[in-house]
């Protein structure tokens, strides 16, 4: 029998009965309980990665990832080929076709044109019908005419645009005595930067969907599976079982750092899958500072999702049967929306505020420092203001668990939970 | 104060307006099986959470050992809550040494003593299967298992029997008396009366929150006022006319007499041989289930 010599039971109320009796045990019964939140949270992790619902989402998803990757590299890859049926005996249409075939990749060229001469309209069409040719280059009132089956190619008709134009005036030049390179010379303007390579527009814009959608998916998915858990055990009054082996903010503890794991190993995985599928398609350059970015979102969503978990686990505490959890976890699930919502479509000004306003910028932040956009000290500065705002969520959040996991029948409330805590 | 008994003294729970447990004393006796009865509602459930640290008393304390109990004390409790449940998609074994881990016990330890557990209430070979493919009545004994496990030195048990079949009842007598015989005190509730006048040495009746009655069994009995069958030799009609004796039932030969005192008592032996004898004149004691309706009548 241990010697007690707290008199502090005698007066226990309901308020702070719970509470007390937590702090109590705490100072004597350490060596007992200290390691109970790694047991708890070894369990959390085990039960969740042996979870067939979870293992076929994660292959769902990383096969998606790694089919899209393919597209793009598949996308980037091939190479267009157009026949253009040309008048026989028509140098300028030859010459056209030829200088359009002459247009580098870089300045979005790159396509394989063949020129077939025809002797008549008739033939022009027939070849058109048959599919011989995808386009009918032909002169017509003051320059060119494109014909196609139906509407031609648009690939096509930026590239004989472009074709055209050059062999106008090249001959126009050449009538004049002089020659293109001779009129255009000095006319170029190209665009440089001092902070190096650019990432273009497009680049940006898919990197920052994608964080949005890994931090949706990772935030949702592991912020249900903590309230799903918490309110199974409630339910089951399980809870009343391990409430008397052990403080209750170790098993708030456990099952916090469980979910986090998880689901910071899931968007690892999905970062990984994507990065290394990426390096397969031609947007390879940009890996570097898309790393650099990914670092930065792992290391957000970690501090970021330790107070999401506490407030979802609030919200499995709140709910008094599964049937609740809708209820209880609506706040959280329409914040996460916002945030997938708002960051992925956010841009100037704004997208500069997202990005030091918890937990938005998870995303945005990152999403700056893919565009070169943020200065070396922005991303830690915002880095403190989530992890004060995570600070913040536990310390409340703690409070709040205790206050209502105990509490039975129907749903609870913040402020009673707060209130009932002491 | 006996070292290890359990000891409530005026526990009170209030919710809003109402009163759910009222000034609720008893002892639970180190070493005794001691049943906690009422009707639904009576706070039975109430006062097991209080005791277990799971619901803060209004007032009142719950004392073990002779001292305020600590979660220390409650961590070597063994504690079966009033819904049933485990995780239902976790095998048996393996929550069960999870539960186990958690009060302290090294996992080794936790499975062989889960498993020797398991065997004796029948569910050797079940323990890799989810707990939703058992049925209730084997759900049940798992729970059983959570409780027993680790040599826990109090029991509080909230309807431990309920849902279990006559074999299953008696398997886990046994293993109760195992652990009363520890010296260990045994809290349980029931709604069957019969089962807690066989077993228990204790009883404690609650309603509306209120304790009505508190003691052995034998003790509650010889309270209540102690009745006469008798069985004369024709009709037993006769009975109500001798002076200290009052017929409760007569029925044929058969009547249920109150006798007064001893003087009475002869009266109507007298009275009886005069007319046409008397074949049968037995003290009968109430059972558990009248005493039980006259305390919460």
């Amino acid at each position: 029998m241990t010697t007690n010599t707290d008199p502090g039971l005698d007066r226990l109320d309901q308020r702070e009965g719970l509470d007390r009796l937590d702090q109590r045990g705490g100072g004597r019964d350490d060596e007992g309980t200290r390691g109970a939140w790694l047991v708890v949270m070894k369990r959390e992790i085990v039960v969740r990665a042996l979870n067939k619902t979870f293992l076929v989402g994660l292959l769902v998803s990383v096969a998606i990832i790694a089919a899209l990757a393919a597209f793009m590299a598949w996308q980037g890859s091939k190479t267009d080929s157009f026949t253009v049926a040309v008048p026989a005996g028509d140098a300028a249409a030859t010459a056209a076709v030829e200088s359009a075939a002459a247009i580098p990749e870089e300045q979005g060229g790159g396509a394989e044109l063949t020129a077939l001469e025809v002797p008549d309209d008739a033939a022009a069409r027939a070849a058109l019908a048959d599919g011989d040719a995808d386009g009918w280059l032909h002169p017509g009132a003051g320059g060119w005419v494109l014909t196609g089956q139906a509407d031609p190619d648009s690939a096509l008709t930026r590239l004989l645009t472009a074709g055209v134009a050059e062999q106008t005036l090249d001959a126009n030049a050449e009538a004049a005595g002089t020659t293109t390179a001779e009129l255009t010379a000095g006319g170029t303007l190209s665009t440089d930067r001092v902070d190096g390579d650019a990432v273009d527009p497009q680049t940006l814009f898919f990197a920052s969907f994608a964080l949005a959608l890994l931090f949706f998916i990772g935030a949702l998915g592991s912020g249900q599976m903590i309230a799903g858990s918490v309110v199974e055990e409630k339910q089951s009054r399980l809870v009343e079982i391990m409430a008397t082996a052990v403080p209750l903010r170790h098993l708030l503890a456990g099952k916090i750092l469980g979910s986090s794991v998880v689901a910071l190993a899931q968007n690892v995985v999905f970062a990984a899958v994507g990065l290394a599928a990426l390096s397969f398609t031609p947007t390879a350059s940009i890996l570097p500072s898309l790393s650099t970015s990914l670092v930065w979102f792992v290391l957000f969503f970690a501090v970021g999702f330790l107070g999401l978990a506490a407030l979802y686990a609030v919200a499995g505490a709140l709910a008094s049967r599964t049937e609740d959890l809708q209820h209880t976890t609506t706040p959280m699930t329409m914040a996460i929306m916002g945030v997938y919502f708002l960051t992925f479509s956010a841009s100037g000004t704004f997208e500069t505020v997202l990005s030091y306003v918890p937990v938005a910028n998870v995303v945005s932040m990152p999403v700056r420092v893919l565009s070169g956009d943020a200065a070396w000290w922005e991303p830690i500065v915002s880095l403190l203001i989530l992890a004060a705002f995570a600070v913040v969520a536990l310390l409340v959040s703690e409070r709040a668990y205790r206050g209502a996991l105990l509490q039975t029948g129907g749903r609870i409330g913040w402020r009673s939970a707060l209130r009932t805590a002491g | 104060m006996d070292n290890d008994s359990l000891e409530v003294r005026g526990l009170t729970r209030t919710f809003g307006d109402l009163t759910a447990v009222d000034d609720v004393s008893f002892v639970a006796p180190a070493g005794l099986l001691t049943g906690f009865v009422g009707g639904n509602g009576a706070g039975k459930t109430t006062t097991m959470r209080m005791i277990m640290g799971v619901l803060a008393p209004t007032a009142g304390e719950v004392r073990f050992g002779g001292d305020p109990v600590t979660r220390a004390d409650r961590r070597a409790f063994g504690y079966m809550p009033e819904e049933r449940g485990l995780y239902p998609k976790q095998p048996v074994l393996d929550q069960l040494v999870y539960l186990a881990r958690l009060r302290g016990i090294a996992a080794p330890r936790a499975r062989a003593e889960v498993l020797d557990m398991l065997d004796r209430l029948g569910l050797a070979g079940r323990s890799k299967e989810h707990v939703e493919k058992l049925s209730l009545g084997n759900q049940q004994r798992v729970q059983i298992v959570a409780a027993l496990m680790g040599t826990p030195r109090l029991l509080v048990l909230d309807e431990p029997f309920s849902g279990l079949d006559p074999a299953a009842v008696d398997g886990m007598v046994d293993l109760l008396a195992e652990h009363t015989a520890r010296g260990v005190p045994v809290l349980f509730s029931s709604h069957q009366l019969d089962l807690v006048e066989r077993l228990c040495e204790r009883l404690v009746i609650l309603k509306s929150g209120r304790v009505m009655a508190d003691g052995a069994p034998a003790d509650l009995q010889s309270t209540g006022a102690l009745r006469h069958r008798l069985v004369a030799g024709g009709d037993a009609g006769w009975v109500r006319g001798v002076p200290g004796v009052h017929a409760v039932d007569v029925d044929g030969p058969v009547a249920l007499l109150e006798v007064a005192d001893d003087a009475a008592l002869q009266r109507l032996l007298a009275t009886g041989l005069e007319r046409g004898g008397v074949r049968e004149l037995t003290p009968v004691r109430p059972t558990l289930a009248q005493i039980y309706r006259e305390v919460t009548a």
